[in-house]
């Protein structure tokens, strides 16, 4: 069935807009703080830093409110979420450590909040706004439920702040919302435009309600929703807080001059780096369950003066699938490796920071669909590989700099590893939630050192992943083991960061077994890039064992310790799949590890002898990829290293094959 | 100038390798002269854990490139073979930066 295209969809498609012309529009019904440019420039550098920095801390505060208010894993163990605070028209300040893709696209939601409902319902004081439309902004898939909430000051509109956070289950054909099968957004959870779920301190109940309906998991998901206001409630505190002691003109002169000076640093910055244009591309393979196709994001990062330009031409169409993402995915995809790469000495003030970046970008294209594509994996699909060709690109272009080169990494973690589980818990209540080991993704290998093995996710800088007990307590589930993985790290002169793999069985649930949702690309080809000569990570590799005989073997005190050991009927897992997790079944998913900087044999022989003590990298790696002969004592065989890499040199280049020499065409 | 951890900039708008001092190409187009060499994705090694066509029915290929001169890898990606290299830059030129 083609994808029939919805009239009326375009009122949903926001792009940003200048601040001007949300002042204009939303002017016409809510009074709007403002401080003039003078006043602005005039605050005092002791001020100005005491304030700058109490905004960062407010950011944490929410975030520590949402963690002890939420009774998701997914949020109290994992941190997939943000928070974030924003000026009158929704330009960010300040944006939290957490999640940043998620917070990329608060504005866009504040500011078409502002321009399409200051006049009905209207905005006062006391409200909160919910939404879940990535075509309008505020995160990048329907999971992520932003609430955001205007701060009244003295009768006018001083600022928004935001929390966002991933929710395990909104509807939709698959359990955590995560169809599979889907060829467009209808069988996704459907997103809700921002709408006034609490009006002067009071939710709205039949508004809850609509909200709730959705879910299979409406409790869990009522509690988030507390969990956000309370974020919104401790950040009003303190604004006010900080409103009465130094004046509201002042702390609002201080929001602009952080931007400002956001934008001044990364100009400054931009100019220290050569002009040039760097190209790459990032690849998916399969859109939904049963396609087999590679689908290719291509970007073009021009850096000229002080201006950088994303230029996405050339990137494929939008598919029938659940991997594209709205133009606030492809915000979402930039904006996290922009912050931790060349933003790791700025102030982390989006409003400034994007003055010095144009997007050029086709809509209907993967990361640019329009509705009503399906979305529902976004935020770790299109968005992440935005994530990956614009980290290859800022990369390239930090590389080329003495100093900020120290900044790069290669491509880390090349997607997320998805693995949700649904069913009947161990206490009998019925439950759904993302299983997030792969939060421990490798990260990229850097210009002068290796990458951190399991060190994180690339977007999520103060991501977690939940303890084994964590996991084994909340959910009828049961780990044979959770470890590192040799030779997940790209390889190179500077190793890519491990990644690691888990195995569990399906355990206690009263049904027996569960639910399982996968949808895990990287399969087909690797995702994690490697730079100037290192190589990629590893592909992704998910196996589902039938019919085994774990529970005999535990019973009997024996702990496999590998797929060999397990036994049963192998079936490798294709990217996306759906299917249930019987009593005597076994899940491993093996996700990946970050992209090596530099040619592998070029790496210290005696840096490849300690990886192999260390299970970073396995025997027979060290030997055919890198070049490295080991003795008996572990130790490298200098000797045989140079005259094993000699040859290897030769052998990869072909030039002991029958090939004639080429010049790259 | 610096380009990336084996090729800089000399300042005739040729790009060299930094370990042997071959030419591979020029600021536009830094690796116009390396050799290239496609091959199967496994010889990147174990951490490839499955024949790509388990799940495509697109070829997908290793794509290594080389400095004419000593060999080091200077750019290495597993992508489908029915694509050309997306992978490229081009510089304008030495900043005014110190020790460049």
């Amino acid at each position: 069935m083609p994808v029939i295209p919805v009239d009326g969809a375009e009122e949903f498609a926001n792009q940003p807009v200048l601040a001007a012309e949300t002042r204009r529009v939303a002017g016409a019904s809510v009074r709007l703080h403002d401080v003039s440019p003078e006043r602005v420039d005039t605050v005092d550098p002791l001020t100005y830093e005491v304030i700058r920095h109490r905004l960062t801390s407010i950011t944490e505060e929410m975030g520590e409110a949402l963690k002890r208010m939420s009774g998701s894993v997914v949020v109290t163990d994992c941190n997939d979420f943000d928070a974030a605070i924003m000026d009158e028209v929704g330009d960010v300040v300040q944006v939290g450590l957490y999640n940043t893709e998620l917070a990329a696209s608060l504005d866009m939601a504040v500011s078409w909040t502002m321009r399409h409902r200051a006049a009905r319902p209207g905005i006062g004081e006391g409200d909160m706004f919910l939404c879940n439309d990535p075509w309008i902004g505020g995160g990048l898939h329907q999971n992520d439920v932003s609430l955001f909430a205007p701060l009244f000051v003295d009768g006018e509109l001083f600022c928004w702040t935001g929390a966002v956070a991933h929710q395990v289950d909104l509807g939709g054909v698959s359990p955590g919302s995560w169809s599979v099968a889907a060829t467009d957004v209808f069988w996704e959870s459907i997103p809700l435009p921002p709408v006034k779920i609490v009006e002067g301190g009071e939710i709205r109940d039949d508004i809850e309600d609509v909200y709730l309906r959705r879910s299979r998991v409406p409790k869990l998901v009522a509690l988030d929703l507390r969990a956000k206001i309370g974020a919104n409630n401790v950040a009003h505190e303190r604004l006010r807080a900080l409103c009465q002691k130094y004046g509201a003109d002042t702390v609002k002169a201080v929001m602009r001059r952080t931007m400002n000076d956001a934008e001044a640093r990364l100009r400054a910055k931009l100019l220290e780096l050569p002009d040039g244009s760097w190209t790459s591309v990032a690849h998916q393979d399969s859109a939904r369950s049963g396609d087999r196709g590679i689908y290719k994001i291509v970007l073009k990062l021009t850096k000229e003066g002080d201006r950088l330009t994303f230029d996405f031409t050339g990137t494929d169409p939008q598919v029938d699938g659940l991997i594209n993402c709205t133009y606030a995915g492809l915000r979402g995809g930039i904006m996290p490796v922009f912050l931790t790469t060349v933003c790791g000495d700025i102030p982390w003030a989006p409003g400034g920071l994007w003055r010095c970046i144009d997007i050029v970008s086709e809509p209907s294209t993967i990361n640019n669909c329009t509705f009503p594509a399906g979305i529902g994996k976004a935020s770790v699909a299109s968005a992440w590989a935005t994530t990956n060709v614009a980290t290859e690109c800022l990369s390239g272009l930090l590389d080329a700099h003495s100093e900020h080169r120290k900044r790069m990494m290669s491509v880390c973690c090349g997607t997320w590893d998805f693995a949700l589980l649904a069913g009947v818990d161990q206490r009998g209540g019925g439950f759904v939630t993302m299983i997030c080991d792969s939060m421990a993704g490798g990260l990229g290998a850097r210009s002068d050192a290796d990458g951190v093995d399991t060190g994180g996710l690339a977007c999520i800088p103060m991501g977690r992943v939940a303890d084994v007990e964590m996991n084994e307590f909340a959910f009828p589930m049961l780990y044979l083991w959770r470890r590192e993985e040799a030779d997940s790290g790209g390889p190179g002169r500077y190793r890519g960061g491990v990644g690691a793999s888990s195995c569990f069985i399906p355990y206690d649930s009263p049904l027996g077994g569960v639910h399982l949702v996968v949808s895990a690309p990287g399969k087909a080809l690797p995702l994690a890039a490697g730079l100037s000569g290192g190589l990629p990570a590893g592909t992704q590799y998910d196996v589902l064992l039938r019919g085994t005989r774990v529970r005999a073997a535990l019973a009997a005190g024996r702990l496999p310790g590998s797929l060999d050991d397990i036994g049963g009927a192998t079936e490798m897992v294709p990217s996306h799949h759906e299917t249930d997790l019987g009593p005597d079944d076994v899940y491993f998913t093996h996700w990946q590890g970050g992209g090596g900087y530099g040619d592998p044999l070029l790496r210290a022989p005696a840096a490849v002898a300690a990886d192999v003590a260390s299970r970073k990298v396995t025997p027979q790696a060290a030997a055919t990829v890198y070049g490295v002969t080991l003795g008996a004592d572990g130790q490298p065989d200098l000797a045989e290293t140079e005259r094993s890499r000699a040859a290897l040199r030769r052998r990869r280049a072909g030039l002991d094959e029958a090939e004639p020499e080429s010049a790259r065409s | 100038m610096h380009i990336d951890d084996n090729l800089e900039g000399g300042g005739d708008g040729t790009v060299m390798c930094r370990h042997c001092g071959a030419v591979t190409g020029t600021l536009g187009d830094p690796l116009r002269d390396a050799r290239v060499r496609e091959s199967d994705p496994r010889e990147a090694g174990p951490s490839v854990h499955a024949d790509a066509g388990n799940f495509t029915d697109r070829p997908v290929l290793l794509r290594q490139t080389f400095c004419p001169g000593c060999l080091v890898m200077l750019q290495a990606e597993i992508v489908p073979g029915d694509e050309p290299s997306w992978r490229t830059r081009s510089l304008a030129g030495p900043t005014a930066e110190a020790g460049q």
